[in-house]
């Protein structure tokens, strides 16, 4: 049997275990998003324009990743909007970057693999470039995004009674660690995708200056910086949108218990 | 902001600390167009430019011809004030590399400055130093790899991976229950998931995965695959299990509890909504790596079965392990703090 449908077996399995109904919409949802960036792919290679394919399908694929990942619809409601805002303003930063940096395409480290494959296909790697930026991101957004506002509202469900200064007190607490252990995790993961990299640039002996200016060192550098910013934003978005509404909520519910 | 401008402008004129060349694009001609069209039927336009070049840590000016292709898939199209890294070859100035530098170094000063403007000087300071203690931890792995004949790979990069985690977490945390307990969860489903994974490969004579088409390989690509999966997985798992036991501690600040069943159940509601996302995290990184060869090789003529085959196929595997790995994390997480607060409670 094929390794990798029986890990898919094994990671379906544990799902529905773990998290039941949940679990198989968060699988199907995983499923759902391969399509999606399918689709994004046969899109853009048929040279629609790429700035309003990346916009909808990543709002596509922030819906669908929020939505089916959260049974709470309060929850998804503010974490999709957050998300859409922060990945609206990163998508600017990126082009900005891509711009300034030209971080598309490849290099000649990559001469063996593209050995036999034409360069000259008329297609334009520096909007596939700021396309690698933003889809990276959407997931490090979302999730952030996600663990803030369930995080807190599973705080502002398990005790009633609180102040809105105590619940801005938790927002702090519980945002900085979600902040330092995600932009953690993004760091980990980058490091890991690209060790082989690495390992070519030290047993080749680059020299300093091609360690900070080779484009595929500095493409990843720069994939992950933006979803650090991804995380800041969300969690710093997300945290505001739950502390308005809470303290909305109670206004009403002072204004509700005067009227009776 | 003022910092920012700074940072921008000292990369700018950094030049004096590169041993090659550096020079400043000052003036740009374009001539020769023509199409072309490769045997796939894409049709695409080469271009020549003569870039004058003023040098900015040596003296003079020099013209370098540079030949593009509007794709741009491997060449650059250089522009007035774009700074360059050159090489003398011979008697011929030719370019090395675009200077990134700059817009680097600003994007990472833009996230420190935000960073301080959120959390305070305190925090930002052990976020970043953990950061830079990681990239040194790493450093050294590295040069061990590379210079130590026959080196277990699998065996520094696990070492790493937990030592990565332990300063990560002190650092983030603090040297506190909550630090230890998200650390011991957080290796030991490490551990589980690569367990699962090494007996999968086992059972099925890792049918389907094509570890050759690993990228940029200078050793064993198997065992440096699995080296890159402990310290993705830890990664992943790491943030996880301190989110579930961050809120477990939230919610103990509120009111303590005694009751195991508590802490499991709110453990793992939470993170029956952050599961999916953080699962797409990494699928998302793992794609997106591999679109631009997708891209090329669709244009190539190639069909989807192959272009899986040959490009998506491991950052498949690695997104699947890696969500294992996510799953498994709910229910370690979960039953360790509800195990432990539990007892803690009882104690004294």
């Amino acid at each position: 049997m094929n390794t990798i449908g029986l890990l898919v077996i094994i990671l379906f399995i544990l799902m529905v275990f773990v998290g039941g109904g949940q679990g198989i919409k968060a699988f199907l949802g995983l499923i759902i998003n391969f399509f999606v960036i399918f689709i994004l792919i046969i899109l853009i290679n048929w040279q629609f324009n790429p700035y309003v394919v990346t916009a909808i399908m990543g709002t596509i694929i922030l819906a669908v990743a929020i939505y089916l990942g959260a049974d709470n619809a309060d929850v998804a409601d503010t974490a999709f909007k957050t998300s859409v805002i922060v990945v609206a303003i990163l998508m600017l930063l990126s082009i900005v970057i891509q711009y300034f940096g030209q971080f598309q395409g490849f290099a000649n480290e990559n001469s063996e693999e593209l050995e036999g494959l034409s360069l000259t296909v008329g297609l334009s790697f520096s909007h596939i470039a700021m396309i690698v930026m933003v889809i990276s991101i959407l997931g490090a957004v979302s999730e952030a995004a996600m663990a803030i506002v369930a995080d807190l509202n599973e705080v502002v469900q398990r005790t009633t009674d609180m102040t809105s200064q105590s619940l801005y007190a938790h927002t702090r607490i519980i945002g900085g660690q979600i902040l330092g252990t995600a932009i953690n995790t993004l760091f980990f993961g980058v490091l890991g995708a690209n060790l082989p990299l690495l390992i070519w640039f030290v047993r080749l002996k680059y020299s300093l200056a091609m360690f900070v200016n080779a484009k595929l060192l500095m493409v990843e550098v720069v994939t992950m910086v933006l979803g650090m910013l991804g995380i800041l934003l969300s969690i710093w978005l997300a945290s505001w949108f739950v502390v308005r509404r809470y303290v909305r909520q109670q206004k009403v519910g002072i204004n509700n218990e005067r009227d009776i | 902001m003022i910092a920012l401008a700074a940072v921008w402008l000292f990369l700018r004129h950094d030049a004096f600390l590169y041993q090659n060349p550096v020079g400043e694009i000052t003036r740009v001609k374009q001539h020769t167009l023509h199409h072309i069209t490769d045997e796939h039927n894409n049709s695409d336009i080469v271009i020549n430019q003569t870039l004058t070049i003023k040098l900015l840590n040596r003296h003079g000016n020099v013209t370098v011809v540079n030949q593009y292709v509007a794709s741009q898939a491997m060449s650059h199209q250089y522009r007035i004030g774009d700074q360059l890294l050159l090489e003398k070859i011979g008697q011929h100035m030719h370019i090395l590399s675009l200077k990134r530098d700059m817009v680097v170094g600003t994007l990472i000063a833009l996230l420190v400055a935000l960073l301080l403007l959120y959390n305070k000087w305190r925090a930002t300071s052990w976020l970043l130093l953990s950061m830079l203690i990681n990239i040194g931890l790493f450093a050294g792995a590295l040069i061990l790899n590379v210079h130590v004949k026959n080196a277990n790979v699998l065996l520094i990069f696990s070492v790493l991976a937990t030592l990565f985690a332990a300063a990560s977490l002190v650092l983030v945390l603090g040297k506190t229950l909550q630090m230890a307990v998200t650390l011991l969860t957080t290796l030991l489903t490490t551990a589980m998931t690569i367990a699962i994974l090494l007996i999968s490969l086992r059972l099925t004579g890792n049918l389907g995965v094509h570890f050759e088409t690993m990228s940029y390989v200078t050793q064993v690509p198997a065992t440096l695959f699995m080296a890159q999966t402990v310290i993705g997985v830890l990664g992943a798992v790491m943030d996880e299990a301190a989110d579930i036991v961050a809120m477990l501690f939230g919610v103990r600040r509120e009111r303590v509890s005694v009751r195991f069943i508590d802490y499991w159940h709110s453990g793992m509601t939470v993170d029956r909504d952050i599961m999916g996302t953080l699962i797409n995290v990494l699928f998302m990184i793992f794609i997106a790596e591999t679109l631009p060869m997708v891209f090329l090789m669709l244009r190539n003529g190639n069909n989807w079965a192959y272009i899986l085959d040959q490009t998506m196929n491991l950052g498949i595997l690695q997104t699947i392990i890696s969500g294992i790995g996510i799953v498994l994390a709910v229910p370690v997480t979960s039953a360790l703090v509800g195990w432990i607060m539990s007892r803690k409670v009882m104690t004294p």
